[in-house]
């Protein structure tokens, strides 16, 4: 258990002083990407959820209606979620040349999703789609928010495009990479990623919205708790893959992912009792607290949505524990 | 041992959690539950149901559409001399909203009710809970709305917008009007993988009984909720089998309620010993089937108000009985979506001279669709 906190097992503390401020300001950059992703994710889980109720309620007329006005929802997070991933390339990119090429690919990707969401609007208010550029709803200013939005993307998009690579040539990128993904089955590795950093993506932005919107009074106080506490633990077990697990030395990983897992085991099983104990205490508890949290659940009336967040990190500590194990064995 | 206390823990902590706090009993405030309006012969209640402002909404669109209801009921009411009185907001004015939809909703209502001189009552539907707000927020927003009435008293009565409104004519009640919340869903059990629609608990209806006693037993009273109970299902079943029952308009989908064996309410075969003569909810947005049944009690759904989420297109070429069926009784002709709103009128009678009204009552359906070539407009009477 002492290797999880042993600071040699680390990349960092051996870093020198440029190598820690680029390191930082790396970090930084995917934190404050992270969180805007989590909000404009909820915004499209939102549009996308009220439109899944019109199709599935047999009308899809309303349903693209509604999907095409709110275009720019859907825009503003892949611009957001595409700039993540150009700002993650500088972890694990092996060579210059590949992180050149996908700082490239990714950011054409958000110049085109920003630039498509600019004319997109355009188009909506010569058409009468949008009755005026600041129509309302679902904030005071859209789409002109989301038109701003996608103003300050394009030009970082364009910065990055145009700038990067001479930028980088002056002040080369000077931390260690992480080393390339896995090889093997890399389709069905990036797939499951990306499916958890949605996850991650969604529970930290219920459990940010959780705070101001569950209703903690009506003697529904352990749900409310219970309910914060599943996606807390979703959104921490993504961070600490991404800013402990990952950040550990190659050759210490099997030290450190054994005692990882079984914390995170216990603390994920733990918590998932806390929360069946707390909701046979309120089976009405998620209706009633403020189910603005769980839109697909309500919607389908199941409550598979907080049953998949629940499974989450013990379906990944349980992979981790296997992982753990083998690569003991192997030691 | 220690780690077996830790463990013992978990499931100890949210008893405790869920045990904390002293809450009152609805008993023993029940005028808090109450607020008077004027009654006159012909007083209106409009009902708009399942507005269902999104984030898809465009609210600018849906403002002129509702404008138009209440414009065209306004015509139509002071063609004989009424107005609107009161609008009910039978639930699901919002669904995967925001506090931005919330105050726009009740400004804009504000407006009309300042402008037509109407009150408006809210009651909670399923998905007015599914947004991004704390409901309590959205509870004080409607209680400090100046025209609207809104009563949520913090105690052990199920639910949240659970209140009547007494209609007086100087110190007597003539009409009680019940607002019941029918709440939202629930699970079986705490590993359900699905949940069922809630239902109309058995302390609401004691409640209500406790609430219509203290104005008397004999004064008429009309109950608006959001999810159809069990009775609607009863006697649609009982009308495909042949009972004489008087009904009308479209039945184009399920009721969409609780049914489940432990989901059958005891408020519409209780209340309606106790001078309850009608119950208008929404919840399915492609019915508005009413029926009267062998006592009396006029039981419908009311049209489901505007074009959000999903609602009904009628084709007069539909091979579907539920449709022809639907169109014959409302004698229209002609291609129609089924969006608009429901409106009853109170009506003096009192046959026997007690000094109590009867409980007769005027009810008309308004289908009112936005159109390129003229709007369509369509008032249908019960």
């Amino acid at each position: 258990m002492k290797d999880l906190f042993n600071k040699e097992n680390f990349l960092f503390p051996g870093f020198d002083k440029k190598q820690r401020l680029q390191s930082l300001i790396v970090f930084g950059l995917l934190a404050i990407l992270f969180i805007f992703s989590a909000f404009t994710f909820v915004n499209m889980l939102f549009a996308f959820t009220d439109a899944a109720g019109s199709i599935v309620s047999g009308s899809i007329d309303v349903a693209l209606k509604g999907l095409y006005r709110s275009v720019p929802l859907f825009l503003s997070f892949f611009m957001t979620f595409w700039s993540l991933l150009l700002v993650h390339a500088f972890f694990r990119n092996v060579s210059e040349k590949k992180r050149m090429r996908s700082l490239k690919k990714n950011s054409i990707a958000v110049i085109a999703f920003a630039g498509i969401c600019i004319l997109f609007v355009l188009i909506g208010l010569i058409t009468g789609e949008y009755s005026s550029i600041v129509e309302g709803s679902p904030s005071p200013l859209f789409p002109l928010d989301a038109v701003l939005y996608s103003i300050v993307f394009l030009a970082l998009g364009l910065l990055v495009l145009i700038r990067g690579r001479k930028f980088l040539e002056k002040h080369p990128y000077v931390v260690p990479s992480r080393g390339p993904i896995v090889t093997r089955a890399r389709f069905v590795y990036c797939f499951f990623v990306a499916i958890w950093s949605l996850f991650a993506v969604y529970s930290f932005a219920t459990f940010f919205f959780g705070l101001f919107i569950i209703d903690f009074i009506h003697g529904y106080l352990a749900f409310s708790i219970a309910l914060l506490l599943v996606y807390l633990l979703n959104a921490c077990f993504l961070m600490a893959w991404e800013f402990y697990y990952n950040e550990v030395k190659a050759e210490k990983k099997k030290d450190v992912l054994l005692p990882l897992a079984i914390v995170g085991l216990v603390i994920s099983v733990a918590i998932a009792i806390f929360y069946f104990v707390a909701l046979g205490l309120n089976l009405d508890g998620p209706s009633n607290v403020g189910f603005g949290v769980l839109p697909i659940a309500f919607a389908a009336s199941a409550n598979i949505a907080t049953i998949l967040t629940i499974a989450t990190p013990i379906i990944v500590s349980v992979t981790a524990l296997i992982k753990g194990a083998v690569m003991r064995k192997r030691k | 041992m220690k780690h077996k206390s830790h463990f013992a823990l978990l499931f100890m902590l949210p008893v405790a959690l869920a045990s904390c706090g002293q809450v009152k009993g609805y008993a023993d405030h029940l005028q808090d539950y109450a607020v008077d309006m004027d009654y006159r012969d012909g007083f209106t209640i409009l009902q708009l149901s399942d507005i269902h402002w999104s984030y898809n909404t465009s609210t600018p669109a849906s403002k002129r559409y509702l404008e138009k209801v209440i414009a065209e009921t306004d015509k139509h009411v002071k063609a004989t001399g009424g107005q609107i009185d009161l609008v009910e907001l039978t639930g699901d004015q919002f669904m995967l909203a925001n506090a931005y939809h919330v105050e726009s909703f009740l400004n804009f209502f504000e407006e009309q009710a300042t402008k037509y001189g109407f009150k408006y009552a809210a009651i909670w539907g399923n998905h007015d809970r599914h947004g991004l707000y704390n409901p309590n927020w959205i509870a004080d927003k409607f209680r400090q709305a100046a025209h609207c009435f809104y009563i949520e008293e913090d105690d052990d009565l199920y639910g949240r917008s659970n209140f009547v409104i007494n209609l007086k004519q100087g110190n007597d009640v003539k009409w009680q009007i019940a607002n019941l919340d029918s709440g939202a869903s629930f699970s079986e059990t705490a590993l359900s993988p699905f949940r069922d629609y809630d239902y109309i608990r058995k302390d609401q209806t004691q409640w209500w009984l406790a609430e219509h006693n203290l104005v008397g037993d004999k004064v008429p009273a009309i109950a608006y909720y959001h999810i159809p109970q069990q009775d609607n299902e009863i006697l649609w079943k009982a009308v495909q089998n042949g009972a004489p029952n008087k009904n009308k308009f479209f039945k184009l989908e399920g009721f969409a309620d609780n049914g489940t064996e432990r989901g059958v309410s005891d408020f519409i075969p209780t209340a309606k010993q106790h001078n309850l003569k009608a119950a208008f909810m929404g919840h399915a947005h492609n019915i508005d089937w009413t029926v009267e049944d062998d006592d009396g009690l006029v039981l419908g759904l009311g049209v489901k108000t505007g074009p959000e989420l999903y609602y009904a297109h009628i084709l007069t070429d539909d091979p579907d009985p539920a449709v022809k069926k639907g169109l014959e009784s409302t004698g229209i002709n002609e291609n129609f979506d089924l969006i608009g709103a429901s409106l009853v009128t109170f009506r003096h009678q009192d046959e026997d001279n007690d000094g109590f009204e009867d409980g007769a009552f005027d009810l008309e359906h308004l289908y009112l669709n936005e159109r390129a070539s003229g709007d369509f407009v369509k008032w249908v009477n019960w």
